[in-house]
């Protein structure tokens, strides 16, 4: 299993890894709104990121006993940086027209809901446990209601 | 009977072996968004990982080397260096990714940040493969990754809609509300999950580990051809769960958490901890095989002694390389990228490098020289010729469209 190695050329698997992590950080890239239709798309992105972490929050507090404490402790967690994050990227994309400010605003308070409401329950299970677990699940799923409706409108 | 339960414990831990983080994260995530409608991907890619690993297993027990160890010689230099690099690179990706896949488990368990864990789970990784045997640490790992199968039986608890899981499966199709681009991006991902680089290597240098022979060919098989399918079941399984869970929620899964989530509301808590086990050895142990198919295919590319079947004292270059890489990849994930985003590139990534992988493999299987009576014969060649085309194309297709979907969003 010994070879005696020849002299090599080091560049080409160097410039593959280069253009390949240069391709994924630009995968990752978010782009200004250039339009008011841009602008609803990207508002309409963000609603269902929230919505969808919002579902699985509802999903997870349905669940009840059949989730330990540490599990949905981390679960809600998710939920919350997940939403915050959204709330911050969208926040920092600037409405191009007036009418994009409407949008926005209508976004920022739904998803504002979202982000307390599931804040408060980490709170809670982070205390005693959620206190109302019905009610929860139906704030949850009206809000996921109403997120899944504004991505639809703006889609 | 002594050579039927050495049968069946090699299935049971290809079985248990199969699944990783990349598994995980691409079955689930596909799961809740395309529903079943990329469960094709997974028998194809199913059968791709058959087809290269019984070549590769064949080429360890007929020459006794490894596939790397045949790469440099057979295809030069040069492009043996263009295969180590990419390799190399996708390998520590997905070490990243395992890493951090192990430590999420038990932050799951446990509650604590799993940028806690990651130090702990590198260190013992790097323990257990410089004190633990081979054959054991395979074993074990592999054996525990079974209690994955919780995912069948969480499934079967959910009351899914069969019909509605089957016909998306029979009839594949792109939902109303993703594009084609984003159905062939998590294709291409799915399939790189499945097919990953470092399981050829691994299969074949542990198969050099354990000293296979002609004699072994035979259980060889029987791990490629009932384990690793079994494993494919496995993938299928999280799949439907997430499908069934998320899909009419329109909620994608973004982190393991979420992945399991649909075992904890049809298998209760029992079901929670047997998953969240399982994941944990699923992805301790591939921690432990990405590690050493990375120091295997650098060690062999460069004729260094090898393996852990001599004193590390004697292989004191592949121990370094272990090394090395287990450190490159603990500081990757303790950057605090995000271990599922960090899969996601890497299965990416491994398809666009698939060829690169499976080429030399097809090669040597069909070189006589090297194989002798034990040549690849004209079955093996067609199927293994359908799907090198088959890889060139998702390898030319993968960063186009990682760059047209924005990663898949």
């Amino acid at each position: 299993m010994r070879r005696r190695p020849p002299a090599l050329p080091a560049t080409l698997p160097a410039a593959l890894a280069a253009g390949l992590l240069a391709a994924a950080s630009l995968a990752g890239c978010v782009s200004p709104a250039w339009d008011g239709r841009d602008y609803g798309l990207k508002a309409a992105a963000s609603a269902e990121s929230v919505a969808s972490a919002v579902a699985v929050a509802r999903r997870a507090v349905e669940g009840g006993d059949r989730l330990s404490t540490p599990y949905l402790k981390v679960l809600l967690t998710e939920a919350v940086t997940s939403v915050r994050s959204v709330n911050g990227q969208f926040a920092g994309v600037q409405p191009p027209d007036e009418g994009s400010d409407a949008v926005g605003e209508e976004l920022l308070v739904l998803t504002g809901r979202a982000e307390d409401e599931l804040a408060g329950l980490l709170l809670q299970v982070r205390r005693q446990g959620v206190e109302d677990r019905a009610g929860a699940v139906r704030e949850l799923a009206a809000l996921h209601e109403e997120l899944r409706g504004f991505a639809e409108e703006h889609r | 009977m002594k050579k039927a339960l050495a049968v069946t414990l090699g299935i049971l831990t290809a079985f248990g072996g199969f699944v990783d983080i990349g598994d995980l994260v691409a079955n689930a995530l596909v799961g809740s968004r395309f529903g079943m409608s990329l469960a094709w991907v997974v028998v194809v890619g199913v059968v791709g990982i058959c087809v290269f690993a019984e070549m590769a297993g064949r080429i360890a027990a007929v020459s006794g080397r490894p596939v790397f160890d045949l790469v440099r010689e057979r295809l030069g230099p040069r492009t043996g260096l263009v295969n180590l690099g990419a390799s190399l690179m996708v390998n520590v990706l997905t070490l990243a990714a395992e890493i951090g896949g192990a430590a999420l488990a038990l932050e799951l368990a446990t509650g604590v940040d799993y940028l806690l864990w990651v130090p702990a789970v590198a260190l013992t990784a790097w323990l257990v493969m410089w004190r633990v045997k081979f054959e054991h640490m395979e074993r074990l790992f592999g054996l525990m990754g079974l209690a994955l199968v919780v995912f069948a039986v969480a499934l079967w608890r959910l009351e899914p809609d069969w019909g509605g899981l089957l016909e998306q499966a029979a009839r594949p199709s792109v939902p109303a509300d993703e594009g084609a681009p984003t159905y062939f991006y998590y294709a291409i991902a799915l399939l790189g999950g499945a097919m990953t680089p470092y399981e050829v290597f691994f299969f074949s240098s542990g198969g050099v580990e354990e000293h296979w022979t002609r004699k072994d060919l035979a259980v060889s098989r029987a791990n490629v051809f009932v384990g690793f399918p079994l494993g494919g079941f496995l993938s299928l399984a999280i799949a439907a769960c997430a499908a069934t869970v998320f899909l009419p929620d329109a909620a994608h899964v973004d982190s393991l958490g979420q992945m399991v989530l649909p075992v904890a509301l049809g298998a209760g808590q029992i079901g929670l901890a047997l998953v969240i086990f399982g994941v944990f050895a699923a992805t301790f142990g591939a921690t432990l095989e990405t590690a050493l198919s990375s120091a295997y295919s650098l060690s062999q590319y460069f004729g260094w002694q090898w393996g852990k079947y001599v004193r590390p004292v004697q292989a004191a270059r592949f121990h370094a390389a272990l090394l090395v890489s287990m450190v490159v990849a603990t500081a990757l994930i303790l950057t605090t990228l995000d271990p599922i985003k960090v899969t996601e590139y890497s299965l990416v990534f491994s398809a666009a490098a698939l060829p690169l992988t499976y080429l030399p493999v097809l090669m040597v299987a069909n070189d006589a020289d090297y194989m002798g009576g034990h040549v690849n014969g004209r079955f093996s060649n067609l199927l293994g010729s359908v799907y090198m085309v088959l890889l060139v194309v998702v390898s030319a297709a993968a960063v186009p469209l990682m760059l047209a979907t924005k990663a898949g969003q």
